[in-house]
């Protein structure tokens, strides 16, 4: 030490970046929901005790705790109600691409027993958006259809197939259908 | 104050893979689904649920919540998870049901490890300042282990392949192992070194599988099976995180808690031990005083199936299975959690009198 007498230390600085590698395969149940949402079919299981309708299949039921198969899936329509949503007016954080208010959305697809969340709707203007709203999935063209979004962790999206709702022009769904699911 | 008997009266364990296309919480439904019927009880008699895993693994954050589906959380039970081995979620669901207002108990642990790089991940359990930066991973840490044990002159390389070659042929017999085979310690010799002086059959295999246990109060097991395994005692014992603060070639913690489970030098004939490398089966025999005449591991032990955050539960059943079919009267299962033996716990099991 050259100065003996000097009794303040600068403190010693370290930037440690972390980064950690996942590699997932896709099980079963999501394949099969990714391969028919790319032929443009939506794919539920349905709980043969409790009848439940779950999109995507998860394999099994969560409420009966039992197993399920491929026996189980069943087709369900691409047509839906608006059961609760959002309108998102986009701040410019990190990683934020929208610019202008967009619609968030809860989807009840007729034959299913949960909703879609997250959706998007459009064409109507964003404040003539509300629950009861008729909707019908907007396809991609099959060529820009893909397995986007689709996870071994959580249970699969359609967003690498649909890009919104638009509405089908048909009176509001009735309350009672759609009230079990405000989220 | 003597705690109450608890039985372990079903169990069930998934096949240790290399990779599963299911996702954790398939894994673990078969487990509990399995162990429940196994144990012949309705899940919705079950009193308190408890699971061991670790988000790390898949990457999945909350994963642990999502498992929960596995156990049917609604209507709502009552439950907790632990942030360790199943085998340490067994051990709080033996304290819940020491309260006696229950008397049927779900433990249950899980690991899928194929989603990620152990010697990316690992390191992410040492302190963030010295050892983390260094990225010193599992197999460097055991290498220092092992490299002590040889200096002091307890082991040799030739023993710890000597362990490895009759884990290999143990699991032969076990359908649930990811690695068996004829071996022995001279061919296993003749591999190079993975970390100086560990080769490639001192090091675990990583698995992806799920374990579940069943617990009962004893008059309840009585009723339920006809051979209930009796939990006569079961104790954790902690040392330091630093592993350079400790001597690696002991396991005092494992002394430890072996007391506080009761053993005392009493005749075991089956010890089931979470050595994942093969220098750990070394101390951990040491540590335990098991001479012999103990069958180590007849299920080829963790070298062999590897269900982190489940391998310690899984040693639970392997001993369990054993005192149930008469093989063993009086078996040890050892758990270990942290970094070269940090954390153990031992678990004393016996069939009826």
């Amino acid at each position: 030490m050259s100065d003996t007498t000097s009794t303040k230390v600068e403190p010693v600085m370290m930037d440690h970046m972390v980064s950690l590698t996942y590699v997932e395969d896709l099980p079963p149940n999501t394949v099969r929901f990714a391969e028919a949402l790319v032929e443009g079919r939506i794919l539920g299981q349905r709980c043969p005790v409790c009848a439940r309708v779950f999109i995507p299949p998860k394999d099994y039921c969560p409420l009966d705790v039992v197993e399920l198969t491929p026996d189980n899936d069943v087709e369900v329509a691409d047509t839906g109600v608006v059961t609760n949503f959002t309108i998102v007016a986009p701040v410019r954080y990190y990683g934020q691409t929208k610019t202008e208010p967009f619609v968030y959305a809860s989807v009840l697809l007729d034959g299913a027993s949960g909703t879609l969340g997250g959706q998007d709707v459009s064409g109507i203007p964003a404040d003539k958006v509300h629950a009861g709203l008729r909707v019908r999935a907007a396809w991609k063209p099959q060529s820009e259809r893909s397995a986007e979004g689709q996870s071994a962790r959580g249970w699969g999206s359609v967003a690498g197939c649909i890009s919104s709702f638009e509405p089908t022009g048909e009176p509001d769904a009735p309350r009672e259908a759609y009230e079990e699911h405000t989220i | 104050m003597p705690a109450t008997d608890i039985a372990i009266i079903g169990w069930s364990q998934t096949p240790s893979v290399e990779r599963s296309a299911l996702t954790e919480v398939q894994l673990c439904l078969k487990a509990n689904l399995a162990a429940v019927a196994a144990a012949g009880i309705d899940r919705h008699d079950i009193g308190f649920t408890c699971a061991g895993s670790c988000d790390y693994l898949t990457g999945g954050p909350f994963a642990f919540v999502a498992n929960l589906d596995a156990a049917g959380a609604w209507p709502p039970i009552s439950e907790s998870h632990v942030e360790m081995d199943g085998a340490w979620a067994l051990y709080e669901a033996w304290v819940r049901l020491q309260h006696g207002d229950i008397d049927l108990a779900l433990v249950f642990g899980s690991g899928k490890s194929s989603p990620s790089n152990p010697t990316e991940l690992y390191p992410q359990q040492l302190d963030p300042y010295y050892l983390e930066p260094l990225g010193l991973d599992p197999d460097s840490i055991a290498a220092l282990q092992a490299r002590a044990l040889l200096d002091s002159g307890k082991a040799t390389e030739r023993a710890f392949a000597e362990v490895a070659a009759r884990s290999r042929r143990s699991a032969k017999s076990n359908p649930n192992a990811q690695l068996s085979g004829d071996t022995d310690a001279d061919t296993l010799l003749a591999g190079g070194y993975v970390r100086a002086p560990l080769r490639s059959h001192d090091l675990p295999v990583y698995s992806d599988g799920a374990a579940a246990i069943v617990l009962a109060t004893a008059d309840r097991a009585r009723q339920l099976v006809e051979h209930p395994v009796f939990i006569r005692g079961i104790a954790h014992r902690i040392e330091v995180h630093q592993p350079g603060s400790r001597d690696l070639t002991t396991s005092p913690s494992t002394t430890g808690a072996a007391r506080a489970a009761g053993h005392n030098g009493q005749a075991i004939d089956v010890a089931e031990l979470s050595a994942a490398y093969t220098p750990q089966e070394l101390i951990l025999r040491e540590s335990l005083g098991l001479d012999d005449k103990v069958t180590v591991n007849p299920s080829g032990g963790p070298l062999t199936a590897n269900p982190v955050m489940a391998t310690g539960l899984v040693r639970i059943i392997e001993a369990a299975q054993r005192v149930a079919d008469g093989s063993a009267h009086r078996a040890l299962a050892h758990a270990t959690n942290g970094q070269g033996l940090q954390h153990n716990l031992v678990c004393i099991l016996e069939g009826e009198q």
